[in-house]
């Protein structure tokens, strides 16, 4: 698979600070995959999120998105097309009174015509499960309905890929479900590549990738059972780990030997229940 | 009791003046300040309030929301009547009183002004949605645009400050609620003491709205937003039959109170 995003040792410091939000940071992010971003706060990780579509610019090394260098002025508004970018509030990324002229406030700055612009509206409040509410306020709607016209928002201007910063943070559990879900199915269903950064453990445990980030470093890059697997490193970094990984971890300290890392409970349960029967017929 | 601010209050509905078009609507209530003020008689006065009445009736409107909005003025219009009584020269109605027969006919006349010039342009913010009035707006002042007046960041301005009007309005109530949790009063004291505890409702309302424009700012930029150039609308605002019947009427109210107003009507 070919890379989308690709971050070339990437240093970046706020104006004012003495430490670096990035120091050195090299990854790259393919076609059609779910990358989950973890870390606590002031990790870096929503730096990491504005540099993918050249709200923040690098000091030192290079961001590409499809080959393009963001730090080229003259391709910022075909940087920004290509990656969209749904942020925490949702109150503050609405920008009108209606929900189908919010949705359609992205393609109406490309100067799309009216009759497609329509079509991408429509498609997107559907895609998202918001097109009943079209002509609703915004301000009336309940934040997980407000992340998802944000989220329509995005989908009306045809990323090829979409950067999420803490979508979640804000919403109470019925609301982060509906984002996640809608977030998974654009991956799964529509192909399209995803970034998601969240604090939530439990929301990347279906990802592709999962890279934690620590003091502006990329503290740990693999698929999720590899990276839950490093009990020490999540333990350092404050983060939760999957009931199921801790489990395993316990009974291997207690020298039980078992394979792999499932991370869904049925899965964990099977494994126990198999290495279980296995020593029974050992005795 | 901050639910109760309504900015350019919208009536939701189907009429005929609902649906013209916004620029048309703006274009009319300009012809009808224009018409009104050419009115200096009583024939003047009666074709107004005909014509008030006659789209007030085609919009459906409740003559009870019409008077709402002229309540707050009642002080003002009753203050202008009483100095008209007593200012104004001319045959006293009875020997030796100050009040003229011509003081309560211009009374009588300025009253009708003003709740007409309210009635009026009430009308237009009760039947036009705020988005459709600033994009009529927009479209109307484009021809500014060369002379290099910034019409679409003004007309941007104004739609987004009516997005955040009630955004704003929950978040006082929160403040308000968390000042009153800390032991603040809003309600007891003379007004120097009451306006000084309103302080510190202002300032994180301050704080959070600048907070808020900054986050927004960014947001906008990552849709690709950069200024009016090359941007289209979702919704084409065109010209109907209606509309230029409705124009046609607006005109024809204008000749008829020029007409009016040349024979001191």
């Amino acid at each position: 698979m070919k890379p989308v995003i690709e971050f070339d040792n990437v240093h970046f410091t706020y104006p004012g600070d003495e430490l670096e939000s990035l120091c050195g940071v090299s990854l790259s992010i393919e076609k059609g995959s779910f990358v989950a971003v973890l870390g606590h706060n002031g990790s870096g990780k929503s730096t990491l999120a504005k540099h993918m579509n050249a709200i923040l610019v690098p000091d030192e090394g290079r961001v590409t998105v499809c080959g393009t260098d963001t730090a080229d002025e003259e391709k910022i508004l075909d940087v920004r097309r290509r990656v969209g970018m749904v942020f925490q509030n949702p109150d503050n990324q609405i920008v009108a009174n209606v929900v189908e002229e919010d949705v359609a406030f992205a393609p109406e700055n490309l100067g799309v015509e009216p009759a497609e612009i329509r079509r991408r509206v429509d498609a997107a409040l559907r895609l998202v499960g918001m097109y009943e509410y079209r002509m609703h306020a915004p301000h009336l709607l309940s934040g997980g309905q407000k992340q998802r016209v944000a989220i329509a928002g995005i989908i009306a201007m045809q990323p090829e890929i979409i950067v999420l910063d803490e979508p979640t943070a804000m919403l109470d559990p019925q609301g982060r479900k509906e984002v996640v879900d809608t977030v998974y199915s654009l991956c799964r269903t529509k192909g399209m590549t995803v970034v998601f950064i969240t604090h939530h453990m439990d929301e990347c445990i279906a990802a592709d990738r999962l890279i934690v980030m620590s003091n502006g470093r990329i503290a740990a890059d693999g698929t999720p059972a590899e990276v839950f697997q490093n009990y020490g490193l999540m333990e350092r970094e404050g983060l939760d780990v999957p009931e199921t990984s801790r489990l395993l971890r316990d009974l291997r300290a207690a020298g039980m030997e078992l394979e792999g890392e499932p991370l869904s409970v049925s899965d964990c349960a099977a494994l126990i229940a198999r290495e279980l029967s296995t020593k029974r017929s050992q005795i | 009791m901050l639910k109760d601010i309504t900015l350019g209050q919208y009536f939701p509905g189907n009429t005929v003046v609902h649906k013209l078009d916004p620029r048309t609507k703006i274009l009319l209530v300009v012809v009808y300040i224009v018409g009104l003020f050419q009115a200096n008689g009583w024939a003047g006065y009666a074709a107004v309030t005909g014509f008030t009445c006659l789209c007030t009736a085609l919009s459906k409107i409740r003559p009870a929301a019409m008077f709402k909005g002229v309540k707050p003025m009642l002080f003002i219009i009753a203050l202008t009547a009483l100095l008209n009584i007593f200012y104004t020269q001319g045959t006293p109605i009875l020997p030796g009183w100050i009040i003229t027969w011509e003081g309560i006919a211009r009374a009588v006349q300025m009253m009708l002004r003003i709740v007409l010039l309210i009635s009026g342009t009430f009308l237009l913010t009760y039947t036009t949605s705020p988005i459709a009035l600033t994009d009529g707006l927009e479209l109307l002042m484009n021809p500014l645009k060369k002379l290099k007046v910034p019409v679409h960041e003004m007309t941007m301005m104004m739609s987004m400050a009516l997005r955040f009007i009630p955004t704003l309005i929950s978040e006082t109530d929160k403040i308000m609620s968390a000042q009153k949790a800390r032991g603040a009063d809003f309600e007891t004291g003379s007004l120097v003491k009451r306006a000084k505890a309103l302080l510190p409702i202002l300032v994180p309302l301050f704080v959070s709205a600048f907070k808020r424009a900054d986050e927004l700012a960014v947001a906008m930029e990552s849709r690709c937003y950069h200024g009016g150039e090359g941007r289209t609308r979702l919704k084409q605002l065109r010209y109907q039959t209606r509309d230029w019947i409705a124009l046609g009427a607006g005109a024809l109210f204008l000749a008829l109170m020029l007409v009016l107003k040349r024979f001191g009507l």
